[in-house]
C-alpha cells in the first residue's frame, strides 16, 4: 500500500474485474441476440416465413425516444416489467409477460429507469389509449387524471380558442368556468406520442411466454388458469372449486409445456401455445381424443414417444415425437410428466381428470424392458389397447 | 520546527483550498435551489410548467449532477488536498494549475447543466451531462488528481495510514470508472440493456467509490487527530478498506433485480451487497468505539459533532440499504421513492455532514479566521433537523409507495395520492436545508473572500494614527 503505483494497480483491478464480468461477460452472453420468431422449430431454428420480434421502431418513434429522453421522463417512468418472483408487475397489468433483454435489442436509447412515481410505460402502446388521449395527457395530465402529479408540457402544443384542422379539444372538464381550448400538436409532440404508441411487448418469445393473470377473465370461474395465482388463498379456492393441489399441478405443467430450454418439455415448440398443432404433421391437443381419452396410452407416448401415422379426431397426421423418459436431452421425471399431462388435459377447452405421478410410475415400470429410444407406433398402441 | 512546517503547508494550501471550498459552496446552493424546485413541482405540478427548461425530469437530474460533481467534486478536491498535504508533511505545489483546472471543472459543469436544461441530456445515470463537456471534466480532473498525488509521493513518512488509502483510492477510482463507463456507453456502445447495466454500475459506483471513500477517509483523519487518541481496533481498518474496494463494484447492480438483464447480474449484486455488512461494521466500530470514549469532546467540538452525525447516519442507513437489497424486500421497495432515501442519506446525511465538519475544522487553520459559533450551531441543528425530516419522509413514504404499488387492484393514482403527504414533508425539509446551507455558504464566503473595504479601513486607520 505504500507504493503508489502498486496501490493504483490494485485499485484499478478492483474495478476492472467487476467491469469484466458486468460488461464483457454480459456482452458475450448477449452476443448474437437477434430478433426471433415467437416459437422455434424442434431444432431451435426459426420457422420459415415467421414474423420476427421485436420489430424495430418507426423513424418517427425513434425521434420520439430522443424527445422523451431530453425531457427527462425517465426520472419517473420505468420501462420494464419485472419477473414474477421480483414483483407484482404482471398482476398489476404493466405487461402480459416479464420483459427480457431481447425486447430492447433494437432500441438506441434504452430507458429502463428505476423509479416509478408514474406508471410503467413498457406496454403503454397496449393499453388502448387513443392518440388524442395521449396528446391531452401530455398537454395537461390533470384534466384527464385528477390528482396526477405528472409534469404538464404545454410548450409542445399550439394553443388556440378556436378549432382548426388537426386540433384537439382539451377542455378542463372538472372546471366549468374554464374556457374552450384547442391544442394543435407540434412535430415534437407527435413524435413523442408515436414513441409511446410503439412501446408494446405484445409478442411472445422463445424464452418468455405470456403469463395469464387473474383479472383478465375474473368472472370466468371455469378458466382454471385464473386459479393458479390464487393458489395461496383458500377463500378463492372455495369460490372457483379447484383444489390447490390441482392448480399447482397445472401451473407447473404449464411451465414445463412452455419451457424450451433444458429442464422443460419443449411441447410448445410443436403443439403451439394454443394446442392446435399443425395440420398433417403435429396433432392438436385441444379437444384431442388421445389427450382426453385413455390415460395409459397418453403416458406411454410421453415416456417413449410416437412415430409414424396417427389418426386424431378422424384426421391423419404423419410425424414423430421424441419420448421424454429418455436420458438424452432433458428427461422428465414422473412428477413432471404427470404435471404436464394434467395441464394439457385441463387447458384450452379440455377439462378432465388429473394424472398422478403414481400412475406414470406404474406405466414406466411395466415397460421397463423397452428401450427408451424406441418410439411407439399407432398400430402397437391400438393392439395393446384392444388386448387389455 | 514541526509547528512552522504545518503552518507552511496550510499557507501553501490556502489559495487552492479556498477556491475549491468557495465554489463547492456555490454549487451547494444551486443544488439546494434545484432540489427545492423539484420537490415543489411534485406538490404542485403546474409550477414553472410552461417553461420547457424546467421540466421535473430536467430539474431533478441537474440537481443530482450539481450536487455530485459541483458540491461533491469541489469539496473532495478541497479536503483531499489539505488532508493529503498535512499527512504527507509536504506543501502543495502548482497552485496555478490547480486553480486553472478547477476553473475548467466548474465551467464544464455549468455548461453541462445548462445543456441538460436545454434538452441535450444523455440517458445514463450521473453521466447525463452532454457529451461535449466530459473531455474537459476528465482532463481538469486528471490535472487536479495528479497534483494531489504529487504531494502524496513526496511524503516524509513512507508508511501510509487509513485516511490516505481511502482518499487516494477515491482519486484513482473516479477516472477509471469514468473510462470504463464511457467506453461502454459512448465508444463501443453496448447493445440493448447492456447499457442499462453499465449506467447503473457507474451511477451507483460514483457514490460508493468516490464520495463514500473520501468521507470515510475524512472521518479516519479527523477523529483521532482531534481526540488525540488512536483509532480503536485500527487493525480492522485495512480489512474494511479492501472489503469496500472488493465488494462495492459488484454490489451496486442489485437495483436491477427482476429486470430485463441476465439473471446472474442482480443475483451477484444482491449477494455482494449483503456482504457489505462487513466493511460497514468495521468503519462503524472504528469510528464510534473511538469517539464514544470522549463524548464530551465530540459534543463540544462542532466539526467533530458534524462528522459523528455523518458516520452514525452512514452506519444506520447502510444497514437499512443492506436490508432493502434482500430480494423479498426489494420486491416492495425497488422502484419506490426509497431510491431517493438512498441517494439523500448518502449525499446529505453522510457525505455532506462530514464535509461540513471538515470545512469548519480546516478553515480556521488555513485562513486564520473563525466562523461565529452561533452561525455554526444554527447550521448544525437545521442540517440535522432537515436531514432527519427528509430521510424519514422518504423512508416511510417509500415504504408506503412500495407496499401500495404491489396491490394489483389499487388504481395507480390512489397509490400516488397516499404518497403526496410525504412529498410535502420533503418540500419543507428542502426549505430548511436550503436556509441552513445559505447560512453556511454566506459565512464561508465572508471568511474566504477578503472584504474589499478592509484595505480602505486600514488606510483610514493609518491616516488617523
Amino acid at each position: 500500500m505504500n507504493n503508489i503505483f502498486k496501490f493504483a494497480i490494485y485499485i484499478f483491478l478492483t474495478l476492472a474485474f467487476a467491469w469484466l464480468a458486468f460488461f464483457v461477460g454480459a456482452k458475450n452472453q448477449y452476443g448474437d441476440l437477434e430478433p426471433t420468431s415467437e416459437y422455434l422449430e424442434e431444432n431451435k431454428s426459426v420457422p420459415k416465413d415467421a414474423d420476427l420480434f421485436p420489430k424495430s421502431m418507426s423513424g418517427n418513434a425513434q425521434l420520439g425516444a430522443k424527445e422523451y429522453l431530453s425531457l427527462g421522463c425517465v426520472t419517473c417512468h420505468t420501462q420494464q416489467v419485472r419477473t414474477i418472483d421480483a414483483g407484482f408487475d404482471v398482476e398489476r397489468g404493466w405487461g402480459q409477460r416479464p420483459s427480457v433483454p431481447r425486447d430492447y435489442i433494437l432500441q438506441k436509447e434504452v430507458l429502463l429507469g428505476h423509479n416509478r412515481v408514474g406508471p410503467d410505460l413498457a406496454n403503454i402502446g397496449l393499453r388502448g389509449y387513443t392518440r388524442e388521449w395521449l396528446h391531452k395527457h401530455l398537454f395537461n395530465p390533470q384534466i384527464l387524471v385528477e390528482g396526477s402529479i405528472c409534469q404538464p408540457s404545454p410548450f409542445l402544443y399550439d394553443v388556440a380558442n378556436e378549432y382548426s384542422t388537426g386540433a384537439i379539444n382539451a377542455d378542463n372538464e372538472a372546471d366549468d368556468n374554464a374556457s374552450t381550448i384547442f391544442i394543435k400538436p407540434t412535430l415534437r409532440a407527435n413524435r413523442i406520442v408515436s414513441y409511446l404508441e410503439s412501446l408494446k411487448q405484445d409478442y411472445e418469445l422463445p424464452e418468455m411466454s405470456f403469463i395469464e393473470t387473474q383479472d383478465e377473465d375474473a368472472e370466468d370461474v371455469e378458466d382454471v388458469e385464473d386459479v393458479i395465482l390464487a393458489e395461496e388463498s383458500t377463500t378463492k379456492e372455495a369460490q372457483s372449486g379447484v383444489p390447490t393441489w390441482l392448480a399447482d399441478q397445472i401451473a407447473s405443467g404449464k411451465e414445463i409445456y412452455s419451457k424450451i430450454t433444458p429442464g422443460g418439455g419443449m411441447c410448445v415448440g410443436c403443439h403451439l401455445p394454443n394446442g392446435l398443432g399443425q395440420p398433417g404433421a403435429i396433432p392438436p391437443l385441444d379437444g384431442s381424443d388421445w389427450v382426453l381419452g385413455d390415460k395409459e396410452r397418453l403416458i406411454k407416448i410421453s415416456i417413449h414417444g410416437l412415430m409414424g401415422e396417427v389418426v386424431v379426431n378422424g384426421k391423419k397426421y404423419v410425424g414423430a415425437m421424441q419420448g421424454f423418459g429418455q436420458t438424452l436431452g432433458s428427461p422428465l421425471n414422473d412428477q413432471q410428466i404427470a404435471d404436464v399431462l394434467t395441464y394439457i388435459r385441463n387447458e384450452w377447452g379440455n377439462s378432465v381428470s388429473a394424472i398422478s405421478p403414481e400412475e406414470v410410475k406404474a406405466v414406466r415400470d411395466s415397460h421397463k424392458n423397452r428401450e427408451l429410444t424406441s418410439m411407439w407406433t399407432e398400430a402397437e398402441l391400438q393392439k395393446q389397447n384392444s388386448s387389455d | 520546527m514541526n509547528k512552522t512546517s504545518e503552518q507552511q503547508i496550510d499557507q501553501s494550501a490556502k489559495f487552492a483550498f479556498s477556491f475549491f471550498v468557495a465554489s463547492a459552496g456555490l454549487w451547494l446552493l444551486a443544488a439546494a435551489l434545484l432540489a427545492y424546485i423539484a420537490a415543489a413541482k411534485l406538490t404542485d405540478p403546474l409550477l414553472l410548467s410552461s417553461w420547457e427548461y424546467f421540466t421535473y425530469g430536467k430539474i431533478k437530474i441537474s440537481q443530482a449532477n450539481a450536487f455530485v460533481y459541483g458540491w461533491g467534486g469541489n469539496s473532495i478536491f478541497a479536503v483531499s488536498l489539505w488532508i493529503i498535504a498535512r499527512l504527507s508533511q509536504s506543501p502543495i505545489r502548482g497552485t496555478v494549475f490547480l486553480i486553472f483546472a478547477g476553473a475548467i471543472w466548474n465551467l464544464a459543469i455549468t455548461s453541462g447543466l445548462l445543456g441538460i436544461l436545454d434538452g441535450h441530456m444523455l440517458g445514463h445515470e450521473l453521466l447525463e451531462m452532454p457529451k461535449e463537456v466530459w473531455p474537459a471534466l476528465f482532463i481538469s480532473y486528471i490535472i487536479i488528481a495528479f497534483l494531489i498525488l504529487v504531494v502524496f509521493r513526496s511524503r516524509r513518512q513512507k508508511v501510509t495510514i487509513a485516511p490516505q488509502w481511502f482518499i487516494i483510492a477515491a482519486l484513482i477510482w473516479f477516472p477509471c470508472l469514468f473510462l470504463f463507463a464511457w467506453n461502454g456507453l459512448e465508444i463501443n456502445v453496448g447493445r440493448g440493456t447492456l447499457q442499462s447495466i453499465l449506467s447503473m454500475w457507474f451511477g451507483q459506483n460514483i457514490i460508493w467509490l468516490w464520495l463514500t471513500p473520501v468521507a470515510l477517509g475524512c472521518a479516519y483523519y479527523i477523529i483521532p487527530s482531534v481526540l488525540n487518541r488512536p483509532i480503536d481496533k485500527y487493525y480492522l481498518a485495512i480489512f474494511g478498506f479492501w472489503c469496500i474496494a472488493g465488494l462495492a463494484p459488484w454490489s451496486v447492480v442489485h437495483h436491477l433485480e427482476g429486470g430485463p438483464v441476465p439473471m446472474w447480474v442482480p443475483a451477484v449484486g444482491t449477494v455482494m451487497s449483503i456482504a457489505m455488512v462487513f466493511p460497514i461494521a468495521v468503519a462503524s466500530t472504528n469510528f464510534h468505539a473511538t469517539a464514544f470514549k470522549d463524548v464530551s469532546r465530540v459534543w463540544n467540538y462542532l466539526p467533530l459533532r458534524f462528522v459523528i452525525f455523518g458516520t452514525l447516519s452512514y452506519t444506520i442507513s447502510s444497514y437499512i440499504g443492506v436490508i432493502f437489497s434482500i430480494p423479498a424486500v426489494a420486491k416492495l421497495t425497488q422502484f419506490s421513492i426509497i431510491n431517493e432515501f438512498h441517494f439523500n442519506q448518502r449525499v446529505y446525511g453522510f457525505f455532506s455532514m462530514i464535509i461540513f465538519g471538515l470545512v469548519y475544522h480546516i478553515l480556521p487553520q488555513v485562513t486564520g479566521k473563525e466562523i461565529g459559533t452561533a452561525a455554526k450551531n444554527f447550521h448544525f441543528w437545521t442540517s440535522a433537523l432537515g436531514v432527519f425530516a427528509l430521510l424519514l419522509a422518504y423512508l416511510i413514504g417509500g415504504l408506503t409507495h412500495g407496499v401500495l404499488a404491489q396491490q394489483p387492484t389499487l388504481a395507480w393514482i390512489t397509490v400516488i395520492d397516499s404518497v403526496k403527504p410525504y412529498f410535502l414533508i420533503t418540500e419543507f425539509a428542502f426549505i430548511i436545508l436550503g436556509f441552513s446551507q445559505l447560512v453556511f455558504v454566506l459565512n464561508l464566503w465572508k471568511v474566504i473572500v477578503p472584504n474589499p473595504f478592509s484595505c480602505c479601513e486600514k488606510n483610514v486607520e493609518q491616516k488617523t494614527a
